[in-house]
């Protein structure tokens, strides 16, 4: 049965009434992003009656002490402010259970305490559990809630268990398949979302109502008018905040690569869908990945891939040291901390348009942006002026910080004499939507409730995905001739090799 | 003469500086060149149109407002029909906004002031300074009145009123109600029915429980508590009601009426009898309760007089939710941001529209003094 008021209230998924777990909810992610969104959501009257927050940690703490430590930082970080009354009644309804993570008896406990919330509540039965731990408890949490019976409902029908999982999704492909297979012998893969915050962003679901919306890209939007397309994601920082432990173990390509930047060629390439289910999205984007030329060989992955660690430089004015010099990084670390790819995608529509990715740390500035680089036109008409023709259209899609579009395009100068130059036609979200976009984790949080996987990734994505990088990690690391690691100072836009690269193909990145 | 000065300088301090209408193109490139740091935007044509005495001027603090979260070309128009001469002036200016504390981003407003027979000139010389490309908004303040014609609604692509200013609402929704069927492309936004966003969506949420879910089908009473300047406001909200679940007007039962306060029959798609009734009370805020219930379950939102914030309840065999929500903006700048904010094509007015119309024009309007209590 459907509620009936909820019918054209709003033109979104309805979340439904359900118990949030943490796993982890001491954690970072915790208090700066999943407590402040489901507050917001809140706030915003998004959140059904009857919502409840259990958050799940090892630390000793009470109901009373995990609550404030939540307003506190619920106070700095929240994206609405901070309204007491509000937070008055989100905080009753959040609770704080102790366990390791490895004890099966902590789970029964919570057991006991969902049942007893839901007894109380009328016989809800629906929990979504959050996995926001470090990712080696991964298995053990999901092998305790099904030992202890919690990764099915059983309070009849219409009642559901779901799980996100946080990345990483594994490591390399065997990793993220064995950890597939414990998630699905714990829940179906309908209830499994593993979660990508960069598809909750405005702009990354903008990239589907960009070219399906729009007349005139859609044609264009193939081999026939496209002559590159480059995905950049810069960062300014290095490894602050004692994240150096993690970085050296994972990288550039494992961290960002695999997951986001990925996630967004495949929302760039993909078919138009059938529908707009979840799987009907997810069905042509694991088409794009399983579409990836595989660069199978240590030859074809020193050719099309780029790795390089910085060296000390001068980022924003500061003065900033070396990779290898960065609290608990190996100072004989081989993990790069800038990759550069050409990915080929051999499809009909994309045969011979190189897509170029880049990702960095320590770069000059935080952004990420996909650039559509149009083929140019022919300089039939132009051919005898000096000069020529500058450059082809670009197409900008920014994902962050500064969300927008902008459309490059060739423009007469004035004057008597026929002479051109580029000029940018430049859509910006804050400028013409004064209203500040959701925070991506509010828009996830409120999908998994309502039960809508479109924005999550599917278990054959992030195996396709990490189909493509264990190549390159192989070539990397486990050939006796290591492939170079080149180097760039800090606070540059990357290694000479990553311009060659593009310069083979006689083309360059764009300037951000 | 001192008295028209002091008028003149007045609209000037509001509505910035004031240009020949054959010069408005020109003025506002000047004011552009003035200052190359600002950043124009625009994804509406915005037109606030008042018949009322000096409301000129108060748009003006109001379009200011709007233009912090929604770009647009705002048009002014001020219009005094009764005199006897005709005119029209006219002025431009921009509001400026600091967006995220970087770079100021700039509106332009055109301000109209006509007096006299106006209505050829609205459409000639006002509408020929609209943003080409960009969708027409157009907020009618007050009464309707005969300059709103055909030659006016077909250049509109959503229309913005506020049924609680009308007198004769019955009157005027007919009227909108045949330009909606005229124009099918012309999307009403009817302030009042925004007023009773928060309390709907607050409703919605509280259906979500199972239980509440499971006693749906029972309810057979509803009550609603509105202030006598909203009573327009609470019977779209039963209308509302009515259209989501299906409800039938029982119009044998109503014929029983007999307390001053509004009485409705409905018989629900199971047979159940439904009786609504909808109480006006002087004070508080526009809609003061709103209460579902059957023998066994009782959903409620309400808002106490003064409060910022709405109460649901839920008291289902024994389960209890209560807890506070926003309860939103009275002002109707803010409640036009709102209806801007939320796009769409408003399909849920234009469902529960025809409900309403039958509970507006099936029973009389009482006078104030007999239904306020």
């Amino acid at each position: 049965m459907k509620n009936p008021f909820r019918k054209d209230l709003v033109s979104r998924s309805r979340p439904e009434p359900c118990t949030v777990v943490i796993f982890g909810a001491t954690g970072d992610l915790t208090h700066r992003k999943l407590v402040p969104a489901l507050y917001n959501l809140q706030v915003e009257g998004a959140l059904p009656a009857g919502v409840k927050m259990i958050g799940f940690a090892r630390r000793e703490k009470s109901d009373e002490e995990f609550r404030q430590g939540l307003e506190k930082l619920n106070k700095k970080v929240s994206r609405s402010g901070h309204d007491e009354a509000i937070w008055a009644e989100f905080a009753q309804n959040v609770h704080y259970h102790q366990s390791e993570f490895l004890d099966l008896d902590g789970y029964r406990r919570l057991s006991e305490t969902l049942d007893a919330i839901d007894r109380e509540r009328g016989g809800h039965g629906s929990r979504l559990f959050y996995i926001a731990s470090s990712p080696s408890f991964f298995d053990d949490i999901l092998e305790n809630l099904k030992q202890a019976g919690l990764n099915q409902c059983n309070c009849g029908e219409g009642c559901w268990a779901r799980v996100i999982v946080e990345k990483p999704f594994g490591t390399d492909l065997p990793t993220a398949q064995h950890l597939n297979r414990v998630v699905n012998r714990t829940f179906e893969e309908k209830d499994t979302y593993r979660i990508d915050h960069y598809l909750g962003k405005e702009t990354a679901q903008n990239i589907m109502v960009l070219r399906f919306a729009n007349a005139i890209f859609e044609p264009l939007w193939n081999n026939r008018s496209i002559d590159h397309i480059q995905i950049t994601c810069s960062e300014n920082l290095g490894m602050e905040g004692g994240r150096g432990g993690y970085y050296d173990k994972a990288g550039a390509l494992r961290d960002m690569v695999q997951n986001h930047l990925l996630q967004l060629l495949s929302l760039v390439a993909m078919e138009p869908p059938t529908d707009l289910s979840a799987d009907g999205v997810r069905d042509e984007k694991v088409k794009v990945l399983r579409s990836l030329r595989q660069w199978d060989t240590p030859e074809l992955v020193e050719q099309n891939v780029v790795r390089a660690q910085y060296v000390a430089g001068h980022v924003d004015g500061e003065n900033v040291v070396g990779y290898r010099e960065e609290d608990r990084v190996d100072p004989e670390s081989m993990t790069e901390s800038y990759v550069a790819l050409k990915i080929l995608v051999d499809t009909w529509r994309w045969s011979g348009v190189p897509f170029y990715v880049r990702m960095g740390k320590q770069l000059p500035k935080k952004a990420t942006e996909i650039s559509i680089h149009f083929k140019e036109p022919p300089t039939v008409l132009f051919n005898a002026l000096s000069g020529g023709v500058p450059g082809g259209n670009v197409l900008v899609i920014r994902i962050q910080p500064d969300e927008g579009i902008s459309l490059r395009m060739v423009s007469k100068i004035p004057g008597s004499s026929l002479r051109m130059e580029p000029v940018k036609m430049d859509f910006h979200y804050s400028t013409s939507f004064g209203k500040g976009s959701p925070e991506a984790y509010e828009r996830l949080l409120l999908d998994s409730m309502a039960g809508d996987a479109t924005l999550f990734a599917r278990r054959d994505e992030v195996e396709e995905a990490w189909k493509f990088i264990d190549h390159i990690e192989r070539a990397w690391h486990e050939v006796k001739r290591p492939l170079k690691m080149s180097e760039y100072v800090a606070g540059t836009w990357g290694p000479k090799d990553a311009d060659d690269l593009l310069a083979r193909d006689g083309r360059k990145w764009r300037r951000l | 003469m001192m008295m028209q000065e002091s008028v003149q300088d007045e609209y000037s301090l509001a509505l910035g500086k004031e240009v020949p209408i054959a010069s408005i193109d020109k003025e506002l490139h000047l004011l552009w060149e003035a200052d190359k740091a600002s950043t124009n935007a625009s994804l509406i044509n915005l037109a606030v149109y008042s018949e009322a005495d000096g409301a000129i001027i108060r748009n003006s603090e109001v379009v200011q407002a709007i233009t912090r979260e929604h770009a647009c070309r705002a048009l002014l128009i001020g219009i005094d029909r009764e005199a006897s001469e005709a005119s029209i002036r006219a002025w431009v200016t921009a509001h400026c906004h600091l967006s995220q504390g970087r770079k100021s981003v700039c509106c332009e407003q055109i301000a109209f002031q006509l007096t006299g027979k106006a209505t050829g000139r609205l459409r000639n010389t006002v509408f020929a300074h609209l943003n080409s490309d960009l969708p027409l908004v157009f907020w009618w303040q007050g009464e309707l009145s005969p300059i709103f014609g055909e030659r006016l609604y077909s250049l509109i692509d959503r229309f913005i009123f506020d049924s609680s200013d009308w007198k004769s609402p019955l009157e005027s929704f007919r009227c909108i109600e045949q330009v909606m069927e005229e124009v099918e492309t012309l999307q009403p936004m009817d302030i009042e029915w925004t007023r009773s966003y928060h309390i709907r969506y607050a409703i919605a949420g509280l259906f979500d429980d199972p239980l509440a879910m499971r006693a749906a089908e029972r309810m057979n009473r509803v009550r609603i508590v509105a202030h006598p300047k909203h009573r327009v406001a609470a019977l779209q909200l039963l209308a509302w009601m009515a259209a989501c679940t299906g409800w039938q007007r029982s119009m044998d039962l109503g014929l029983m009426a007999s307390s001053p306060d509004d009485h409705y029959y409905f018989e629900s798609r199971e047979g159940v009898d439904v009786t609504a009734v909808i109480e006006l009370h002087p004070e508080g805020p526009p809609i003061r309760l709103i209460e579902v219930s059957c023998a066994d379950c009782l959903v409620s939102v309400s808002r106490e007089p003064g409060s910022a914030y709405l109460q649901q309840k839920l008291d289902a065999e024994g389960h209890v939710i209560d807890r506070c929500t926003p309860a939103g903006s009275e002002d109707a700048s803010e409640l036009v941001m709102n209806q801007l904010s939320m796009g769409g094509k408003n399909s849920l007015y234009r469902m529960m529209m025809p409900v309403f119309l039958d509970l507006l024009g099936g029973e009389p309007e009482l006078p104030s003094t007999m239904s306020v209590r």
